[in-house]
This record gives C-alpha cells, sequence and structure tokens, in this order.
C-alpha cells in the first residue's frame, strides 16, 4: 500500500503516514461497523484521501494537479500493478545514489517494514542514528529527485545487482550476528533477508543473480543451528554436526541451483557462491566434499572478480584439494591486502599449525582473535590457539 | 528540474586541447538535446575576491572564501526530468572535461 500511495504522490513520507492513518481508522472503525465488502480498496482510497488532505495542508505547488490524477482513477490496484508498485519501491531504496547504510536503513523500513528501534537493535547502532539514516536517504529521493520507477532495461543489471546487495548485506549482518548475548532481533534479519529476496524473485523469477542469492541464503540458513555450539563458540563447517542441518532449504537451494545450471546462461557470482554451498550441503561429512569442484567454482568466480577475500577462500578450499603447503604460498601473497582482516589470520594461522608450525601458528591465532569482533568466533579461535599439535 | 554539475579541480592548470575537444562535444550534444542552461570555466581561486556587507561598512578579502587542495574549477548547469537522467548526463561530463565532478540539485522552492 505505501508503494501505492508513493507511486501517486511521490512522496515516501506522505505516503507512509497515510497509510498509517488509513490503518488507524481501520481498526477504529472496522470492529464496530463491520468490515467493507473490498478491504483493500477501501484502504488505499482512504490512505489516498489522507495524503491529499495533506499536500492541501502543506500546499504544495503541484497539490491540484495531483489532485487530478488522483480523482481520475479510484479503482483498486490489479495485483500485477501491486507487484510493479513493490518493485518501484524496492528499486528506489536501494538507488545508488543512496549511501550503503542509508539504503539498507530504508529497505528494511518501507520494505521490510521493521520499526525504526529493531533495524537499530540490529545493527547495533544508536535509534537516533538508524533514524537519521533513513530521514537523509528520504530527504535525497525528494531533493535530488530520485524517480520512483523500475529502471529501464538498459539500467536493470547493475540496479539489481545494487538491490541483491543490501540484501545481501542484511543477511550477512543477520548470519554472523552469533553468540549468546545476541539480541535475538539479530537472528530475525537472516529471516527478512530471505523474504525479501524471495518476493523480488517472484517480482522478477527469470533473473539468475536473485535465484543465485535466494539459493545461497537458503543453503547457508540451512546450517544455522550446526553453527553455534551449546556454549556460545563458533563451530566450522569441518566440525558441524551435519544432521542438524535444514533437509527442507537444502533441497530448496539445490533446486534453484539446479535450475540456474539447466538455463545454461553464464552465471553470476550469486549463482557460483550458491552453487559452492550446493556442492558443500551434499557432502554427508567433510570428507565427502567435492574439493576439485569447489576449487572449480572459486577460478570461476575469480575470473570476473579478483578481490583479495575470493582468492583466500579459493586457497582454503585447494588446502584440502592438494595440502596445506601450497595454499599457504598462495595466501601469503595476499598479505600485504588482507592485514587488517582476521579470517585471514585465521587461515593461516590452521595451515601454519597443519603444517607443524606451531609458534607462528600461534602469532596468527592472536592477530586474527585481536581483529575478530565476533565473541562466538574469538572463542572458537582461542580454543585453536590453545589446542595441544594434532 | 536543474541541476549543478562542479567540476573538481586539483591544480590551475586549464583543460587540455583533447579535453576542450571532448567538451565541445558533450555540450554540443547537451544543447541538442535540450539539457543546456549555462556553463563556463572559472579563473583559478586566486582570483576571488570575499565580500561581506553584514556591518556598517563592506569588507573585501582577497582570495577564495575557502582554502583547499580541491576546488571549484568550472560548472554546468543542466536541465533534467530526475536523478538517473542527470547522473547519466553529469557521467559523461565528468569523462569529458577528465575530472571529479559533483552533482547537485538546484532547491526547488514551493509557489
Amino acid at each position: 500500500m505505501v508503494a501505492s500511495v508513493t507511486r501517486r504522490f511521490g512522496d515516501l513520507d506522505i505516503a507512509e503516514d497515510a497509510t498509517a492513518e488509513a490503518f488507524a481508522i481501520a481498526i477504529e472503525r472496522w470492529p464496530t461497523e463491520g468490515v467493507p465488502l473490498n478491504p483493500g480498496a477501501w484502504l488505499t482510497t482512504t490512505a489516498y484521501r489522507k495524503a491529499i488532505d495533506r499536500i492541501r495542508r502543506e500546499n504544495k505547488r503541484d497539490s491540484k494537479q495531483k489532485e487530478a490524477q488522483m480523482w481520475y482513477d479510484d479503482s483498486p490496484e490489479p495485483l500485477d500493478a501491486i507487484d510493479d508498485e513493490r518493485l518501484r519501491l524496492i528499486f528506489t531504496c536501494c538507488h545508488p545514489a543512496l549511501a550503503m547504510e542509508n539504503r539498507v536503513a530504508l529497505t528494511l523500513r518501507m520494505v521490510g517494514g521493521l520499526t525504526v528501534p529493531e533495524i537499530a537493535r540490529a545493527f547495533l547502532v544508536q535509534e537516533t542514528a538508524m533514524g537519521q539514516r533513513i530521514t537523509r536517504a528520504k530527504s535525497k529521493i525528494k531533493a535530488a529527485r530520485i524517480p520512483y520507477r523500475v529502471p529501464s532495461a538498459e539500467d536493470l543489471p547493475a540496479r539489481v545487482s545494487g538491490v541483491l546487495a543490501v540484501l545481501f548485506l542484511v543477511f550477512n549482518e543477520g548470519y554472523l550476528a552469533t553468540g549468546s548475548d545476541t539480541d535475538p532481533i539479530r537472528h530475525d534479519l537472516t529471516a527478512e533477508a530471505i523474504r525479501l529476496t524471495r518476493l523480488i524473485r517472484a517480482l522478477m523469477p527469470q533473473d539468475g543473480e536473485v535465484a543465485g542469492l535466494l539459493a545461497m541464503m537458503l543453503l547457508t540458513e540451512a546450517r544455522r543451528s550446526a553453527r553455534i555450539s551449546a556454549s556460545g563458540e563458533l563451530v566450522t563447517l569441518a566440525e558441524q554436526d551435519r544432521r542438524t542441518w535444514d533437509a527442507a532449504l537444502i533441497a530448496e537451494g539445490q533446486h534453484l541451483v539446479r535450475e540456474r545450471l539447466d538455463a545454461e546462461v553464464a552465471p553470476g557470482r550469486y549463482q557460483i557462491l550458491a552453487a559452492i554451498n550446493a556442492v558443500h550441503t551434499s557432502a554427508r561429512h567433510m570428507r565427502d566434499t567435492d574439493w576439485s569442484q569447489i576449487v572449480a567454482l572459486y577460478d570461476q568466480l575469480i575470473s570476473f572478480d579478483p578481490s583479495p577475500i575470493i582468492a583466500l577462500n579459493r586457497a582454503i578450499a585447494v588446502a584440502e584439494l592438494v595440502g596445506p603447503e601450497v595454499a599457504l604460498a598462495a595466501i601469503d601473497g595476499l598479505e600485504e591486502k588482507l592485514v587488517g582482516y582476521h579470517a585471514y589470520h585465521a587461515a593461516r594461522a590452521d595451515l601454519l599449525r597443519r603444517l607443524g608450525r606451531a609458534q607462528e601458528s600461534h602469532v596468527a591465532y592472536d592477530k586474527a582473535i585481536e581483529l575478530s569482533g565476533n565473541t562466538a568466533e574469538s572463542a572458537y579461535l582461542m580454543r585453536r590457539r590453545n589446542q595441544p599439535r594434532c | 528540474m536543474h541541476y549543478l554539475v562542479s567540476v573538481i579541480a586539483t591544480g590551475t592548470e586549464l583543460a587540455t586541447p583533447g579535453e576542450m575537444e571532448t567538451i565541445d562535444v558533450f555540450n554540443d550534444k547537451l544543447r541538442a538535446q535540450g539539457h543546456w542552461v549555462y556553463a563556463n570555466g572559472l579563473a583559478e581561486p586566486s582570483a576571488a575576491t570575499v565580500i561581506d556587507s553584514r556591518g556598517e561598512q563592506p569588507i573585501f578579502t582577497d582570495g577564495p572564501f575557502l582554502e583547499s587542495k580541491e576546488f571549484l574549477a568550472g560548472f554546468w548547469i543542466i536541465e533534467a526530468p530526475d536523478l538517473d537522467a542527470a547522473l547519466k548526463l553529469a557521467a559523461e561530463g565528468s569523462k569529458a572535461c577528465n575530472r571529479r565532478i559533483e552533482l547537485r540539485p538546484f532547491h526547488v522552492f514551493a509557489e
């Protein structure tokens, strides 16, 4: 509904308030007066009227023109149009001219319907600061006249990847929020990310990267309960009890991956990441993992994204395939770029440990622990560091 | 809707002949497509004067209002229907003059 009203009046603030007012009236009246025959239409029309009232009060320049637009077509939107409205809203909230953190806040608020306190808690940010992000985004949309529309075909691929980046960020934020004293709302972030990605998938069923991101999220989420031990420590893939993995989510994720393979279209990053997760989740035990497949997939990913983090993850897979020595050599080459990244030191530490270089391994673990921001992860690293050679 | 496209420079050197050419081509396109409002290059910051007439007598100070490593070298004022259109033009402008630019909307005053 917010999307619909925004479309009519081109103003997110007015749309939000008008929608809230309409719902408030409904809640007040319907219990006594009864629910209208077409509640959706009633709500939408009431919201439009409230929006017009507000525009009149604010005495905007072309309010007369907008009124004329509104009264010309009073009928409720057909379902396809509602989907279009939601797509417009998503693309607007994720516009590249908005700072990423503001995009995330605005999307969760306007599309996800989360409250400002909820979003603030999820990202461990003050409520006022989170509120400001949303305000800034709305002001920029208005002042710079960011258009409220689905991008043209030519712009669509770049804009879609912008939306997926926002959702990926939300998912990661929720997924990495681990540990016993974490606010439960952070767990809900992964659910929210998945829900929004499903929405985009329903609106854009042909898009491969949308399918890829959804598959990746599902296959990752499937392993959530195995990821933290009873004592609040991170459990790595090697040590997870795979019986606790969610079979339904894995089945759905793998189905999506197969679907994309059958499409025989060159895969983008999310499809490849999904495929990597699919390989992992089809192994009953760590030792059954098809590592050569995984290395091949990382090779594919690196060819269009030579990011050092991907190179790191590839090296970790290489270690499983040909041993820690080769992998360590590959990783050492990434030092300059990844020196501030805890996972880099953790990976080095593990490889050094496997090569029997205990002293150097300890130093690397210390560095990783120092840089790690996550209590479950630090606990795990500390345990590894203090383990006798095995 | 009008947007200001500011050209950010770090040195006072003028556009090279090659840059002049690409700028001309870009300007022609802006005119042809109805986006052109005004554009020009600015003299170096040291040619500026700051004036403050808020008090009894106007005060004149030699130099720009802000001493900075980066400064305004020139600008376009363009007409575009929305930010997406303006962003595309501004991207071409940055390429044409071979500098970073800032795209900023003009304030829209209610009647």
